[in-house]
This record gives structure tokens, sequence and C-alpha cells, in this order.
């Protein structure tokens, strides 16, 4: 299995691969992770690769060979949306990033509802609001927690919940394990409310 | 991260390491007794990694001041006996060739390895140059691992080879290794030597003409020597593939070769097996010198060979020159055809394209309409300085000075965080070429003949590395030039690494802290002062006497980091100030962003067009100065002066 993450700096994409990656090897299943994150200033363009089972060879996944895309900012999904297969699901937090290139004019963020539509067109996408709820679990930086528990519920991944939580417990600090949990728990709930609302729209259309 | 991460994990245990991590486990392995390096993306953490734990284990770690320093030392230790390793991304082997060139006549009398990490993507070096050429130059053996487990084993095996040859080796590695993950199987960690001598023998270690000229026979024997070493070596494989299934050599018949070198195997692999394709293939571990009974009888039997490597053609020049040499017919494809790129990393979809065209088929999955019309909305994004950091107060004060000057004037630049300066808004610095540049360069500028001022901007760090020897080159031949040194007390632009003026050390020791005016006053410079980088007004003044002195001066910006700032802030439960925007008053016109292009600023619309402050505002205060209509402020303090108060409320 290929899972493509993404985000900016500061949002947590290494962290959180890791997370994923020491959680499947608990399960003796073998891994590969591939890292960009060029500088260690906050704002960049953050992406990892991360390959589980059979597919774990080379650290990079090939262009559209991806089955999944956890995305923490939509501008950076939609760069790495060429990886993704027809169909693979993305789970993506819609809070952008803009950075300064942006207000000043340099370049242009896009409109998000149009990023939206665009990996609608391809992709099976799941946006949770995971900034917010990771407020309402204490702290914004557990936003990655609350996505890691979207990405949990949708079960696409061949991890369980327990091996998840634990490699998450043997990451965060003592007092902060419980907190992380409950993030973890809103991103599950965030999923199965998507599923709920799923069943009166439309089905994206794929067929191209 | 918690703790010391898997470095120190139990022999037999399968760990999840990064490229970097495995490295420096290998070098635990081997024993190693003398760590040094110069940080540098993406080699620095493998010292890093070791800096913390060297104190338990009773081994010795240190960042030098620059690569040529750290090779001199890790020699000197390897002269005297004990396992040297000294680590350094790509950039730094240029500084070590000067040592390297005579280490290698001279010979070591315990291993000594150079880990560099090439950065054949420029995701964080100013070129893509290919160190497997300093290899060649120096004679010295290079090694590349093709994953996690084998940049573990490898390092570990580079201190044999370099003891068996006495040579310096290196092992080559690049982001891919060095910042991938993979599971790794630990082995047995070995107790580092620390009775380490130098047991004098002037014929082999003072290298006069006299004593070195009949070492360079020796010399080319250690090289043959190497190359059938390199033919019994563990890791260059050969397998055969037939429809993409993997049999061990000469099961099956080819008349198809690839030569994989490194971490390019895996690539190759993948392809062969998506793509049913049959072909032999070897795994070359040993890019120089080349095993060339191994890869003499590879080809022998083939028609047609690719050879895939990153960086330059090095392994198909010489394997060209050693088909050559041994009269094979085989016809040789890569780079030199175009069917392999020459710059930039290589990926599998690289290396399906390479292979696809020479079968027939297809490896990339094409991207269809929508995907392109997708890609069509993607916008890229330029770095900027972090919020609070004092380079963009000091590229603030640099500019206003110039533009009142109104003499025009060039800012040589340096290597470091005040990189992102250069982009707009701020477009103050004019170069980057290497460490340590900025300085002779504004000389070169000012003995050019230009009548503008000649301005210098270099770091703290990039000072001590490399800046100290043209300073004092300014004062000898009197270049009228004007330095700014930004004194951020710390090696930022790789991750925060301790430096001269830091005082502490890599592990973790206290160090003396050097006073960086009175280095600056003893090279003799007349006109030094330390201005803080939030003094806008100070900096200024200073900027505009100094490009009038006839004379090099030297104006020293200080303010400590400001992720530091707000790491110690954080420590000690401080709340970090933030500015506020005035909404009545705020117009909308962005001249605060325009003039100062902070990260932290947003935009809102309502309830009508303003700039607001976003949650990651550190209070530096320097929008505060830019504001035209006084809509910026931070509540409870006074203007300007933000910046400089809560940097004294900080610990140093
Ligand atoms: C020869 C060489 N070694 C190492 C590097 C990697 N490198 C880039 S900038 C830098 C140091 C910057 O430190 P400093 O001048 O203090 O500036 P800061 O980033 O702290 O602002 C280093 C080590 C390099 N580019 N070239």
């Amino acid at each position: 299995m290929n899972i493509v993450l993404a985000g900016v700096g500061g949002n947590g994409v290494v962290l959180t691969t890791r997370i994923i990656a020491e959680a499947a090897l608990k399960e003796g299943t073998d891994v590969r992770v591939g890292e960009v994150h060029g500088l260690a200033q906050r704002g960049g363009t953050v992406v990892s690769h991360l390959r589980i089972g059979p597919d774990a060879k080379g650290v990079l996944v090939p262009q559209r060979k991806g089955d999944m895309l956890l995305a923490f900012e939509p501008l950076e999904a939609l760069r790495q949306l060429k990886l993704l297969k027809k169909g693979a699901k993305v789970i993506l937090n819609n809070e952008p990033f803009i950075g300064v290139d942006s207000h000043l004019g340099l370049s242009k963020y896009p409109d998000v509802c149009q990023i939206v539509e665009r990996i609608q067109a391809t992709q099976d996408l799941v946006d949770v609001d995971a900034t917010h709820l990771a407020i309402q679990a204490g702290s914004v930086i557990m936003t990655n927690v609350v996505m890691l528990g979207t990405l949990s519920a949708s079960n696409e991944l061949p991890i369980s919940r327990d091996s998840l939580l634990a490699a998450i417990k043997a990451r965060v600090p003592q007092t902060m394990v419980e907190a992380n949990f409950k993030a973890f728990e809103l991103g599950e709930k965030a999923f199965r409310d998507w599923q709920a609302a799923r069943v009166c729209e439309p089905h994206p259309d794929l067929s191209n | 991260m918690k703790g010391k991460g898997p470095l120190l994990g139990t022999a037999g245990e399968k760990v999840l390491m990064s490229g970097n991590e495995a490295v420096a486990r290998g070098c635990l392995e081997a024993g190693v007794s003398v760590v040094t390096a110069y940080p540098g993306t993406p080699a620095t953490n493998v010292v890093e990694a070791l800096g913390e734990v060297a104190p338990d284990l009773g081994f010795w770690a240190e960042f030098s001041v620059n690569e040529a320093v750290a090779i001199e030392v890790a020699a000197g230790a390897a002269f005297s006996g004990v396992r040297a390793m000294m680590a350094t991304k790509m950039l730094g082997v240029n500084l070590i060739a000067d040592a390297l060139t005579v280490v290698t006549v001279t010979g070591v009398r315990a291993g000594l390895v150079i880990v560099t990490a090439d950065d054949p993507q420029q995701f964080s070096s100013q070129n893509a140059e290919d160190t497997r050429f300093y290899g060649m130059l120096a004679k010295a053996p290079v090694l590349e691992p093709a994953d996690g487990q084998e940049a573990k084993d490898m390092a570990k095996y580079a201190f044999e080879l370099s003891e068996q040859l006495e040579l310096p080796v290196f092992l080559r590695i690049t982001p891919r290794i060095c910042h991938s993950s993979f599971p790794v199987e630990l082995g047995e960690l070995t107790k580092p030597k620390r009775d380490g001598k130098f047991v004098k023998d002037k014929k082999r270690f003072v290298m006069i003409s006299t004593y070195s000229r009949p070492r360079q026979k020796l010399l080319r024997e250690k090289m043959e020597k190497a190359k059938l070493i390199n033919d019994q070596n563990r890791w260059n494989r050969i397998v055969d593939f037939q429809n993409g299934k993997q049999f061990p050599k000469g099961a099956v018949f080819n008349t198809f070769g690839i030569i994989a070198s490194g971490l390019t195997y895996p690539y190759v692999e993948e392809v062969v097996e998506v793509l049913g394709l049959s072909a032999r293939v070897l795994k070359l571990a040993t890019t120089f010198p080349m095993p060339e009974n191994l890869i003499g009888s590879f080809i022998r039997e083939l028609d047609q060979v690719m050879i895939v490597e990153e960086g330059d053609n090095v392994t198909e020049m010489q394997v060209r020159a050693l088909a050559q040499h041994r009269r094979l017919t085989a016809r040789i494809i890569g780079k030199d055809d175009n069917i392999l790129p020459w710059s930039g990393e290589l990926n599998p979809d690289i290396v399906g394209d390479a292979l696809g065209k020479v079968f027939g088929k297809k490896f990339r999955e094409e991207l269809t309409e929508p995907y392109v019309e997708a890609e069509k909305l993607i916008q890229p994004r330029i770095p900027a300085l972090c919020a609070g950091c004092p380079h963009r107060a000091s590229y603030f004060a640099i500019k206003e000075a110039i533009r009142k000057k109104g003499k025009g004037g060039s800012v040589m630049g340096d290597r470091g965080c005040y990189n992102q300066g250069a982009y707009e808004p701020l477009e103050g610095m004019d170069t980057c070429i290497c460490m340590g540049a900025s300085i002779a360069m504004a000389s070169g500028v000012f003995h050019s003949g230009s009548s503008e001022p000649s301005l210098a901007v270099i770091g703290d760090g990039t000072f001590y590395h490399a800046g100290i020897p043209s300073l004092l080159n300014a004062v000898h031949n009197r270049s009228n030039i004007t330095v700014l040194i930004f004194d951020n007390s710390i090696t930022a632009m790789t991750g925060h690494q301790v430096n001269p003026g830091s005082g502490q050390n890599l592990m973790g020791r206290p160090a003396p802290f050097t006073n960086l005016k009175k280095v600056v006053e003893a090279l003799g410079v007349e006109h030094v002062r330390v201005i803080n980088s939030f003094d806008t007004k100070a900096l200024v003044a200073a900027v505009m006497e100094e490009v009038d002195y006839d004379g090099p001066s030297v104006l020293i910006s200080r303010s400590p980091c400001a992720l530091v700032v707000e790491r110690n802030l954080r420590k000690r439960k401080l709340k970090m100030p933030v500015a506020v925007v005035d909404v009545d008053k705020c117009t909308g016109c962005k001249v605060c962003m325009k003039k100062i292009g902070c990260p932290a600023f947003g935009w809102s619309q309502d309830p009508k067009p303003h700039m607001e402050v976003l949650s990651h505002c550190n209070g530096c205060g320097l929008c505060m100065q830019t504001c035209p209509f006084n809509a910026i402020s931070i509540p409870g303090k006074k203007e300007g002066v933000l910046g400089m108060t809560i940097r004294k409320e900080v610990p140093k």
C-alpha cells in the first residue's frame, strides 16, 4: 500500500508518518518512508511517502500509484494529486496556509472551493475540519492526531486502531496522552459524520 | 522526538531508522572513537545523534568550525590508531580536498570514514556536485548503500575496508537515504578505544616532496588491491529477472543488463518487476574503484548494458573505459545517450521511462485530463524568513540606510537562513555563492573600482567557518567595505547547531563563549560596533556612517533566532506577546507587508479589508515601525523597543 502525506512545515507531517510507520513495523509489516522537508523553517512544502507491505521497495511512490493521501493543507493536497490512483481516498484538512508570496501578489493562492472541486474530479475526498477539532481537544498541535483518527476510521489502513494508539502514546508526552486520544476519537467521529452525510450526496463521477 | 530513539537499541532488534541514524548506529557498532562534522543538510543528523550519546558511551564527538578542520581532527585521530568518522554535506568535501588528497598518500593507522551526503535534487544546496570525483581524485574508495540496513552495515564495514587498505573511505549517501526511514536490524555495539597514540614515522607522515613522491607508487598498488577487494564485496550482487520474476544469477539467460548503483537498485527492481522485464541486474555498492573483474565478466555475457546512477556519469565513464580496455562489445547506454537525465535525482518513474524506451513499454501512469487540469492550479511556495526573525530587521535597516544615502550599493551575501531575505519583498542580498564568499567578494567589488558602497552580509556561523581569513584579507588589503555580521549566536539554517558563539559544544557541555567583537578587533578592524538587530534607528544610522568610512568596518547585528526565543519562552511557560491591528485605523494598504513580508500577517475582508496578525506572531514589533497609520501595536508594550525588551528577558 502506498500512502502520501502532505502539508507545510509545522503541520507535523513527518511525525505523523513516523507514527504510522512504527505502528506498521510493530505489526510485523515491512515499511519504507521517504520524506522531503527541505529547510527546517515553517510554511515550506513537506511531503512524505509511506510504503507498507509488498510495496515497500524504493522509498518513493511512483506517479499515480498512491492508494491514499493524508493532506494537512489544501494546496499541498493538490500538489501531490499526481501521485494518486484514480478514486484513491484523500483525507483533507481544509485549513489553508497562505504565505507571504500570496499576500504580496507574487503567487496566487487558489480558491479553496476550486481546489476541492479539482480533487473531487478524480478522488474520493473526505474533508475534515481537523484544525478546529484539535482546538476542541485542547490544542491546535494535535491536528495531525485528529487526521490519524479519521484515517483509522476510514478502514483503509492495514494497521489496527490499537497499534496506532500505542504508537501515538509512545511519541507524545505522558501528560498529553489523554488529550491526544480525545483528538483521535474526534477524528474518527468526523469520518463517521462524513459517511453519514455522504449517503444523501451523489457519488463523485469517477468514470473518466 | 522522545529519548535517544533507536540509536542505542539492542542487537537483534528490528527498528525503524532514518538513513542518517542507521549510519550513526553503524559507526557505534564499529566502535568509533572520534566523530567530527560541520553541519550541512542532509548529513547533519548523523553526528547530532552521535553527539547525544557520546558522553555516555565514552567517545569524542564535535562540530568543528568547518569541514577542513573536521577532516584534520578526524585524520589526526586515525593517525593515532583509533577509528574516526567525519560527516559533511557534499559541498564540504570541496573544503576537505586539500587534506584528503595528502591523507590518502600517508594512509591511516585506523579506520577513517568520510560520510558525504550528496544532494542531486538540490533540496538544500547551491550546486549538485558528485563527490565520487573526489574519491577518484584522492584515490579513496567510495561505498554507496541502497537502503537503511545497508547504510548501517556499510558504515561499519567502511572502517574495516579503510583499515585493510590503510586509506580513508567515503560512504556516499543522498537525501533519499538520509531522510528516509527503513526497518533496520541492529548489530552489537563495540566499545570505543580511548588509548590512541601517535607513533612517529616521518617518511610516512611528513609529506614534503622527498617523502611524498615515493609513496605515489604505493597508492597505485592500493587502488589495484581495492579493485580486487571490491570484486568480492558482499553488497555487489547479480540477479537475473525473467518476465519480472527474480532468479539467482545464471538460472535464466539474459542479453540485456543493468548496472544500478547505490539507492537506484530498488527503483530498478520495482520497474523490472512491474513491467515484467527480463534482464540481468548488477547491484553496485562499490562505485570507486570499480570491481573490474566483476563488471568485466558481467558485461562480457551481454549485448547491451544500461548504467543507472545518480549524479554524473561516473560509473558510465568507467564502464565504457573498461569495456574498451578489455575489448568488450556490449553496447553501453545511460546518460551519454540521454536515456537517463543528467541532472536531478532519480525516481522509479524516471528509471521506468528509460527502461520503457528500451523495451517499448510504459511504467509511468499518464496524467489524464482532470489531473492535468488540477496541476494548473498549483502555485509554488516562496520561502520566507520566520516571523520575528532578526535577519528581517537587519535587512530592513540596511535597505533603509542605502535608500537614505542615495548612492546605490551592492550587498554580497553568504550562506545561511538570511538567504530567505533575497526573495521579495526584502531583496536584501545580491549574491550567494559559497560559505564565506561574502566578505572577499565585497572586497572584489570595491577593488573593481566601483563607486557604489560595497557591503557584505554574513551569519555568525558562516563567519567562524570561513569569514575570518577574508576579513583579515580586507584589513591587509585595505578594502573599503561595510560588513554586517548577522549574529543569532547559532547555526540556524541547518537546524540550530552550536557554533563557537553558542557557549556549548555538540555533546551539550559548556564551551568557551567566543567574543565575536574581540575577534573582529583582533583582526585589525578599527570600526566595530554591536547593535541589537531590532534597534532599527541605530542600525540605519550606523550603516550610513560606516559606508562613508574609508576602510573595512564591521557591524555586528545581534539578536537570538526567533525560534530559539519561542522555545525558551515556552519552556518557561511565558506567553508570547503578539501584535494587534486596529481595524479602524488599518486602511488595507499593505505597506507593512510590502516592506517586511512577515508570514505572521494574514488578510481579512471582515468587516472591511485589513491586515490581521496570525497566531504565530511572536511580537518582534518590527511591523509597528512600518505602518503609516500607527494601526499596529503590542498591548502593554512601548512602540519600537519590543524586539529588544523581549529578547533581554530571555537567558542565553
Ligand atoms: C561548505 C558548506 N558547508 C555547509 C553548508 C550548509 N550550511 C548552509 S548555511 C549554514 C550555516 C549558516 O549559519 P549562520 O551563518 O550562522 O546563519 P543562520 O542560518 O544562523 O542565520 C550551513 C552550515 C554549506 N552550504 N556549505
